[in-house]
């Protein structure tokens, strides 16, 4: 198994799409479960820190080391099984998220998890729970694991099957692959009610598999997934319509989710697989690179639902009657014919996020980026609260996402250091009123090493601690992802 | 004025192309066709032709009913009508340019676009092989175009800088990428389309100059070599150059 020490072949493991930065001693590149077993048990002996990557693109610091050694993935990249007729797939944890969606497309089948970023490891959006603008309708990452092969932190393997093992109450108990018996005692916070990445899931009688899905590496180092595929769609109807003003774009969201969700599966009514929001300073930002963004537009929408040679025609009148009654423009409203100007629009909203990418790189100047939800009835409210707050404060922002989960991302562009501290100030701000609301300081993209000061907003002191004991009784000698959802000194109290 | 534009359907550049089992075509299993992508700058000049001075733009193309998806697409960005040259066995550039130049000249069109090159067979030629049969103007490559009182100005790409050509109508023009921004088709655009009908006609019969004896993938490119990661591979480097690749 190859270690690398050398400066030039390990500095692209000491960072991920946060730009936070980290140290390391060396990085494995382990071949197959044997390997990671061995790592992991030599680590247990000498007391070493582990962190395991996954493609590095990630936004919360989770991948990025802190000392220690790090396990790379990327050899376990072997797709074992495409199942056609029972629709599922077995991969290792290192197959690219992109080259797995075209894999099984051109079976005719359909995996939904679409996270923005494509170039992701598979098991890493089941460490992160990912999701993306489908999950609107299709759910996050987690609907769609069926069984995990997970190496927990002491080296032994665990592997686990969806509606094997459920808990009693709180109390969970596994049995590794050996025979060993674990006994967690769960937490007993309420998850709020929204789109959720913050945190372990708990909840009474819950499936074992859902504890280290989510988990950010923190619990084990997932190596082999069974992930369930559903039919293709037919055909997929794809549109990015402008509005002048923004609240007609956000109120014509609210009628789409209405509909969407009291949708009783008939194709032929509204169904919306994803509603993604671009406020007017996103559409100034991509202005240069998207000439077709028309002069006037103050807010865009992106939108999908399924459909047929059947449907067509019927869903296109209803979306234009629904649009026509916020006042979208239809003259300049942009549709997908095929596949490859579906793609296109996919790029267009992965190209908001890499045009901020791009601008603060430039500028020299460092983001703060907000992934919190809430309830929908909440969401208008939350709309008006966040960008007043950074309008009265006089800070360049854009703020763009997955609206129809009540899901923005708000991005602060301060110029200087004093804005950068109004700009930290008003993002606890925002993340506190997300919480008063009920709602996730997180809703994709996870806790790491970045947000752990956020996730104390959500839970409480007690709930923190015993966050900690489940990672302790996995992982007795702390040599996992530390660093990662639980702050290390809760993490030596327990 | 008449605007046409040819346009033809093509195995998307991103589709993963494999040889039928006849060694003559490529096998269409799961490859996506699209609308051939130079194509889309020639669609959107002849749009951006007819809202500056006026006119009519209608889409021609020559192949079987699989071409209506392309064809439909060239709606729904705005043009006003299309004709299908149907035909279902394979054509050669120049039977494909024939049957153009006929319907070309029964419409009465003064004013052809073309993409540069279609990305199938990439042989850069119909338009202007149309142009010839026609006896219009050609101008090929085409990256920027002003066209005034029947006066044409076009700029080309040529190898290491551009041409200025002046011409007159009526022209053929083949265009490459730089000439626009193409449209997305509009919702508006694709709810139009929906009720206009393609014409359909058999395409006129010109015979084949060529055919298609086999079909080859190219040869596998060599892996790459690492030599070391620092310095230290420099002289080894270097020697391999000189000794393996003879290139310096
Ligand atoms: C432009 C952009 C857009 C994004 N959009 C979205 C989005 O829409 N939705 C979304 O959910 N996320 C999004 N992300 C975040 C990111 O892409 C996801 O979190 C993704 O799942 C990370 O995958 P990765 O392979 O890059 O993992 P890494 O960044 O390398 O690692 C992420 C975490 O997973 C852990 N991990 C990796 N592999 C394993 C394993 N085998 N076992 C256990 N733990 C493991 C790591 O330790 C780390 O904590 C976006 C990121 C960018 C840069």
């Amino acid at each position: 198994m190859k270690f690398k020490t050398d400066n030039s072949e390990i500095q692209d493991f000491l960072n991920d799409a946060s730009n936070f930065k980290g140290t390391c001693e060396g990085v494995y590149f382990p071949q197959n479960e044997a390997d990671i077993i061995e790592i992991l048990k030599d680590a247990n002996r000498k007391n070493l820190q582990v962190t395991v990557s996954g493609n590095g693109t990630g936004l919360n610091g989770g991948r990025v080391p802190e000392g220690g050694i790090v396990i790379s993935t990327n050899n376990l990249n072997r797709v074992i099984e495409i199942n056609e007729e029972q629709k599922y797939a077995v991969v290792e944890t290192g197959v690219l998220l992109s080259e797995f969606h075209t894999m099984i497309e051109q079976k005719g089948l359909f995996y939904p998890p679409d996270p923005t970023e494509q170039n992701c490891f598979l098991g890493a959006t089941v460490a992160n729970n990912s999701s993306g603008a489908k999950s609107f309708k299709y759910g996050p990452t987690r609907d769609y694991v069926e069984e995990l092969d997970v190496i927990l932190p002491t080296g032994d393997k665990f592997t686990i099957k969806r509606g094997e093992i459920s808990a009693d109450g709180f109390v969970l108990k596994l049995t590794t692959d050996s025979g060993d018996d674990i006994v967690i005692q769960l937490p007993r916070y309420r998850m709020p009610d929204t789109k959720n990445s913050a945190g372990y899931y708990c909840k009474a009688g819950m499936d074992a598999i859902d504890l280290f899905i989510g988990s950010e590496g923190t619990l084990g180092i997932i190596t082999r997934v069974k992930l369930k595929l559903i039919d293709k769609p037919e055909n997929i109807l794809s549109c990015v319509v402008f509005f002048s003003d923004e609240n007609d774009a956000l109120n014509f969201i609210a009628g789409a989710v209405d509909l969407s969700v009291n949708n009783d599966d008939s194709p032929d009514q509204i169904n919306a697989l994803g509603l993604e929001y671009f406020d007017k300073y996103s559409l100034r930002f991509m202005k240069e690179e998207y000439p077709q963004i028309p002069a006037h537009a103050g807010a865009a929408v992106w939108f999908e639902q399924e459909i047929n040679d059947y449907t067509e025609e019927i869903l296109l009148d209803k979306w234009v009657e629904l649009l026509s009654e916020h006042n979208a423009d239809i003259e300049t409203a942009w549709i997908a014919t095929n596949d490859k100007d579906r793609e296109k629009f996919k790029d267009f909203r992965h190209a908001v996020s890499s045009k901020v990418t791009e601008y603060i790189t430039r500028e020299g100047i460092r983001k703060i980026g907000t992934d919190t939800a809430v309830p929908k009835d909440q969401f208008p409210e939350y709309y008006n609260f966040i960008t007043k707050l950074v309008e009265e404060n006089n800070i360049k922002y854009i703020v763009y996402g997955h609206a129809g989960d009540s899901h923005l991302h708000l991005n602060m562009m301060p110029v200087n250091q004093n804005e950068y501290d109004l700009a930290r100030n008003i993002y606890h701000r925002l993340c506190e009123k997300a919480v008063e609301m009920k709602g996730t300081v997180s809703a994709e993209h996870g806790i790491g090493k970045l947000k752990r000061n956020y996730l104390k907003l959500m839970y409480s002191d007690e709930n923190l601690k015993a966050m900690a004991k489940v990672k302790r009784t996995l992982d007795p000698n702390l040599i996992l992802n530390i660093g990662n959802i639980i702050d290390p000194e809760i993490l030596k109290e327990v | 004025m008449k605007i046409a534009v040819c346009v033809s359907h093509v195995p998307d550049t991103a589709a993963k192309i494999s040889i039928g089992p006849d060694g003559k075509n490529i096998d269409p299993d799961g490859v996506t066709f699209v609308v051939n992508p130079y194509d889309e700058f020639a669609i959107e000049e002849a749009l951006k032709t007819r809202e500056k001075s006026g006119g009519e733009v209608i889409i021609l193309s020559v192949g079987s009913d699989a071409n209506k998806e392309s064809i439909r697409k060239a709606l729904a960005m705005g043009a006003d009508s299309a004709v299908l040259l149907k035909d279902d066995s394979w054509r050669d550039s120049v039977a494909v340019a024939g049957a153009l130049a006929d319907e070309i000249k029964n419409i009465g069109a003064e004013l052809v676009f073309f993409g540069k090159q279609s990305v199938d067979y990439d042989n850069s030629i119909v338009g202007q092989l149309t142009a010839e049969i026609l006896g219009f103007n050609c101008v090929s490559v085409v990256v920027s175009l002003d066209i005034n009182d029947g006066k044409i100005r076009a700029e080309r790409e040529i190898e290491g800088g551009k041409e200025v050509v002046e011409t007159s109508l009526p022209a053929v023009i083949t265009a490459q990428k730089g000439l626009n921004e193409p449209r997305y088709a509009s919702l508006k655009g694709i709810m139009a389309a929906k009720k206009k009908t393609i014409e359909e006609k058999p395409a006129a019969t010109y015979e084949n100059l060529s055919e298609v004896t086999e079909m080859k993938r190219p040869q596998v490119k060599q892996p790459g070599k690492i030599i070391g990661t620092d310095a230290s591979a420099v002289p080894e480097l270097v020697r391999l150059l000189k000794e393996e690749a003879k290139v310096i």
